[in-house]
C-alpha cells in the first residue's frame, strides 16, 4: 500500500511532468559539466603571446629570440619597433607581455656589465602571466649560463611536484572543483524545482492523494529520486575528470562518493528550505542562485580560505562545497591517513540532516497551507459552477 | 513619439521596483554581488602559507636554507621534519600545504662540485599555493646554488666576485608588472566577474519580466492596459530604455563606489566608458529580449542561466586563454556579449585603453546589438500573434 503510493507519487512527479524537470535534473548539469571539462582540454598553458622590443641588433639578441621562439609555452607574436607599440598591444589584449633587448646588450654582456633585460607583464591575467614570466626567466637564465660557464653545472637543481596532480594539469585541477560546484548548484535548483512545482501549479492535493494521503510518502517520493540521480551524475562526471589526476584507490573513491552524496542531500535540502521560506519557485530559485552560483569562489580551491577575512571564512564553512572539496583534495594525496577527511564528512552529514529536517518541517507546513488554499479554490469554483 | 516611449519605459521601470522577483534580480542581485564577490579576495594575495621542511642533510648549509625560507614573505615554515612521511601526514591533516626536501649530503655534494636536487612538494588541489610555495622555496634553494656557483667561478676562473656574478648571470632580467602591480587576485578576477554579473542579472531579469511581450499574464491588473500593449516598436524600445537607464546606474555605481571601496585600478577614460556602456548594454538587452521569447514560465530563465554562469565566465578569455579551447566552443562564445565585453572592460578600466584600442571589441558588441535587435523585433511580432495557453508569461 505504502510502496504503491510511493511508486505512484514518484511516477507522477518525475514521469508525467514537463521537460524542465529533466533539463534541470539531467541535461543541464551533465551538459555544463562536460562542456566545462572540455574547455580545459589543452590541459596546460601554451603559446602565450608575447612581444619583443629589439633595440639591440646583435647575434646575441638573435640567439635569445630564437631560444624564446623555440619554447612551447611562448608565442612571439610581435617584434615591436618601440615600447609604445608593444604596450598598446598589451592594452588591446593581443599580447600578455613583452621584453626589451636593450641597446648594446651583447657588447655589455661580453664586457661583464650585466645589462638588465626588462620583462613587462600585463599582470591582468594571473595564469598566463605567471607561465610566461616563469618561462622567459628560465629560457634567458639557461641562455645566460651557456655564455661563460657552459661546462659548469648549477650546484642546485629544483624540482617542483604537485602532489596528486603530477603534470600540473589544469583540466584535472580546475575541472574536479568546477564539476563538484556545478552539482552543488544543481542540487539546490532541482531541490527548489521538485518541491515547488506542486505549489506553483496548485497540485498539492493531487500529489497528496497519489501519496495515499501521507505527507511523509510525498516527501520521500520528492526528495530521494532526485538526490540519487544527481549523485550518480556527480560521481560519473567526477570520475570522468579525475582520470587526468592521480588514480584513486577503492577506499578513496568510496570516501569521495560518500562526501558527494551528503553534499547533494545538504544542497537539495537547502533548496527545499528556500521553498519553505518563500513559498514561490521564482524567489526560491533566485535565493538558491545567489547562494549557490558563487560558492566556488568561497570554497577555497582557487583562492585559499585561510587568506579570506574571518566573516567570509565562516560563510565558506557553512557551504557544503568547501567540505567536499577538502575531502576530494585529501584523497589526491594518496597513501596517507584518511582520518582528517572524516572531520569534513561529519560536518557534511550534519548539514544534510539539518537542512533536510528543516526542509521537511517547512514543507509540511506549506503543504498544509496549500491543501487548505486548494480546497477553498475548489469550493469557490463549485459555487461558481452551481451559480 | 518620445512621450509614448517614455510612458512605456516608466511603466517598466515601475515594474522593476514592484515585482518581487524583478527586485531580487535587477536590484538586489546587482547590489549584493558587487560586495559579495570581492570580499573573499579583500587581502588580494596569499602570504604566510604554512609549509614544512624535511631536512635530511642537517648541516650548516641546510640550516641556512631553512632560515632563508623562514624569511620569505609568501610562506611560513611551521615545522622541520627528519623524514618525509611526517610531512606527508601533516599535509593530509591540512596543517601544511607544501614542503621542501633538503637531500642527504647536500653540503658535501655541493662542496664536491656535484649537482644536488632539491624537491619541492605542493598540494595538487590548490593552484595558488602551488605558485606561492614553489616560487618561495625555489628562490631560496636557487639562491644557495647561485652563491656557491659564484664562489666556484671566482675560484676556478680567478676573477673577482662581481665579475663572477656577471659570468653566472650575464643578462639578469627584471620583471615589471604593467597593470596589476600588486599581483592582487581580486584585481584579476573581480572586474571580469562584475561584467558577468551585469550580463546575467540583466538577461534573467528581462526574461522574468517577459521581455517585450504584450498581454503579460503575470500583470493581472494591467494586462490589457494601453501602455502594456503598445505597438511592437514602442513596447520593445520603451522597455529597453528602462533597462538601459537602470543598468547605466549600475555601471556608475560599480565604477564610482565598488571600485573605490575595494581599491581596484580605475583608469577608464570617459569616452571609452560611455561608448562601452552603450554598446554593451544594447547588446545584452537585445540578447535578453530575444531569449525571453523562448520561455513560457518566468522562472525557467533563472534555471537555465544559473547553470550557464560558470562556462560563460570561462569562455570570456580572461582566465583560460580562448586559443587553447576547442574551436567549436570559441564559436559558441561569439553568441555571448560577455565574450567581447569582458576584455573590452578590462582594457578600458584596468589598463586605461583609449577608444582606438578597444574599437574592434566595441564594433563586435555593436554588431551583436544590431543582430539581436532585428531578431528580437521579429520574435516579438511572431509571439504576439501566437496564442500560448500554458505558463505565466
Amino acid at each position: 500500500m505504502i510502496l504503491n503510493g510511493l511508486l505512484n507519487t514518484i511516477r507522477k512527479i518525475y514521469f508525467s511532468h514537463n521537460i524542465v524537470l529533466w533539463m534541470t535534473l539531467v541535461v543541464l548539469p551533465i551538459g555544463v559539466s562536460l562542456f566545462t571539462i572540455g574547455m580545459f582540454s589543452s590541459q596546460i598553458v601554451q603559446h602565450v603571446p608575447i612581444g619583443i622590443v629589439k633595440q639591440d641588433d646583435s647575434q646575441l639578441a638573435d640567439k635569445l629570440e630564437m631560444k624564446l621562439r623555440s619554447s612551447p609555452v611562448l608565442d612571439i607574436k610581435m617584434i615591436c619597433t618601440d615600447m609604445g607599440e608593444c604596450e598598446h598591444a598589451v592594452v588591446r589584449g593581443d599580447l600578455q607581455g613583452f621584453l626589451v633587448f636593450p641597446n648594446d646588450l651583447e657588447r655589455r654582456a661580453l664586457r661583464l656589465e650585466a645589462p638588465v633585460i626588462p620583462v613587462y607583464s600585463s599582470g591582468q591575467n594571473y595564469l598566463t602571466n605567471m607561465f610566461a614570466t616563469k618561462e622567459i626567466r628560465s629560457v634567458l637564465a639557461s641562455a645566460g649560463s651557456e655564455l661563460f660557464t657552459a661546462q659548469m653545472e648549477d650546484p642546485v637543481k629544483v624540482q617542483i611536484h604537485s602532489v596528486g596532480n603530477l603534470k600540473s594539469n589544469y583540466q584535472g585541477f580546475l575541472a574536479f572543483g568546477l564539476v563538484t560546484a556545478i552539482f552543488h548548484l544543481a542540487a539546490m535548483i532541482v531541490g527548489v524545482y521538485v518541491t515547488s512545482f506542486p505549489l506553483r501549479d496548485h497540485r498539492v492535493t493531487e500529489m497528496i492523494r497519489y501519496a495515499g494521503g501521507s505527507r511523509l510518502t510525498l516527501w520521500v517520493a520528492s526528495v530521494f529520486p532526485m538526490n540519487i540521480v544527481l549523485w550518480l551524475e556527480t560521481v560519473g562526471c567526477y570520475a570522468y575528470c579525475h582520470r587526468l589526476l592521480a588514480p584513486l584507490t577503492f577506499d578513496e573513491f568510496v570516501m569521495s562518493a560518500a562526501a558527494q552524496l551528503f553534499m547533494i542531500f545538504a544542497c537539495s535540502g537547502a533548496g527545499i528550505v528556500f521553498v519553505g521560506v518563500f513559498g514561490i519557485m521564482r524567489m526560491a530559485t533566485g535565493a538558491a542562485g545567489i547562494i549557490g552560483s558563487p560558492a566556488f569562489a568561497f570554497a577555497g580551491q582557487t583562492f585559499p580560505v585561510m587568506a579570506m577575512p574571518f566573516a567570509v571564512r565562516c560563510f565558506a564553512f557553512i557551504l557544503p562545497l568547501t567540505h567536499v572539496l577538502m575531502i576530494q583534495s585529501t584523497m589526491l594525496l594518496g597513501d596517507v591517513d584518511m582520518a582528517p577527511a572524516w572531520e569534513s564528512m561529519k560536518i557534511l552529514i550534519g548539514m544534510a540532516v539539518f537542512w533536510n529536517v528543516l526542509g521537511a518541517l517547512l514543507m509540511s507546513m506549506r503543504w498544509k497551507q496549500h491543501l487548505r488554499r486548494e480546497a477553498k479554490m475548489k469550493e469557490v469554483k463549485n459555487a461558481e459552477a452551481q451559480a | 513619439m518620445i512621450k509614448r516611449l517614455w510612458k512605456v519605459a516608466f511603466a517598466e521601470w515601475k515594474l522593476i521596483y514592484t515585482d518581487p522577483a524583478a527586485v531580487l534580480l535587477l536590484v538586489v542581485a546587482g547590489l549584493i554581488y558587487a560586495f559579495y564577490y570581492p570580499v573573499p579576495y579583500v587581502y588580494q594575495t596569499v602570504s604566510k602559507v604554512p609549509v614544512a621542511v624535511v631536512d635530511l642533510d642537517n648541516t650548516s648549509m641546510s640550516r641556512d636554507l631553512i632560515r632563508m625560507a623562514s624569511a620569505a614573505q609568501q610562506i611560513e615554515v611551521k615545522s622541520i621534519y627528519p623524514e618525509m612521511r611526517l610531512a606527508e601526514e601533516a599535509m593530509a591533516r591540512d596543517e601544511i600545504y607544501g614542503f621542501m626536501v633538503i637531500p642527504e649530503n647536500m653540503e658535501k655534494d655541493i662542496r664536491g662540485k656535484h649537482q644536488v636536487t632539491v624537491n619541492i612538494f605542493t598540494h595538487g588541489a590548490y593552484a595558488m599555493f602551488h605558485g606561492a610555495i614553489g616560487t618561495a622555496f625555489s628562490t631560496c634553494a636557487l639562491t644557495v646554488g647561485a652563491t656557491n656557483k659564484v664562489k666556484q667561478i671566482a675560484l676556478s676562473k680567478k676573477v673577482p666576485s662581481t665579475k663572477a656574478i656577471a659570468m653566472r648571470d650575464p643578462f639578469p632580467i627584471s620583471i615589471q608588472t604593467l597593470f596589476n602591480s600588486t599581483g592582487g587576485y581580486a584585481n584579476y578576477v573581480v572586474p571580469s566577474v562584475l561584467v558577468v554579473i551585469l550580463q546575467q542579472s540583466l538577461i534573467i531579469g528581462i526574461c522574468v519580466l517577459g521581455g517585450s511581450r504584450a498581454h503579460r499574464r503575470f500583470r493581472k491588473k494591467f494586462r490589457d492596459s494601453p501602455v502594456e500593449n503598445e505597438s511592437v516598436p514602442y513596447r520593445y524600445f520603451g522597455r529597453s530604455i528602462a533597462y538601459f537607464v537602470h543598468y547605466c546606474s549600475f555601471i556608475l555605481f560599480y565604477h564610482c563606489i565598488v571600485y573605490n571601496l575595494f581599491d581596484f585600478p580605475r583608469r577608464g577614460e570617459l569616452l571609452p566608458m560611455v561608448v562601452f556602456s552603450i554598446v554593451f548594454l544594447a547588446s545584452v538587452i537585445n540578447f535578453g529580449m530575444v531569449v525571453s521569447q523562448i520561455f513560457v514560465r518566468r522562472e525557467s530563465s533563472m534555471q537555465l542561466f544559473l547553470y550557464l554562469s560558470i562556462p560563460i565566465l570561462f569562455l570570456a578569455n580572461f582566465s583560460w586563454p580562448s586559443y587553447l579551447m576547442p574551436q567549436w566552443m570559441v564559436s559558441i562564445s561569439y553568441i555571448l556579449p560577455s565574450t567581447f565585453a569582458i576584455p573590452a572592460w578590462l582594457s578600458i578600466e584596468q589598463m586605461g585603453a583609449d577608444i582606438y584600442d578597444v574599437a574592434p571589441k566595441l564594433y563586435q558588441l555593436a554588431i551583436q546589438a544590431v543582430v539581436y535587435m532585428v531578431i528580437g523585433l521579429l520574435l516579438t511580432r511572431i509571439r504576439d500573434k501566437v496564442k500560448i495557453d500554458v505558463g505565466d508569461m
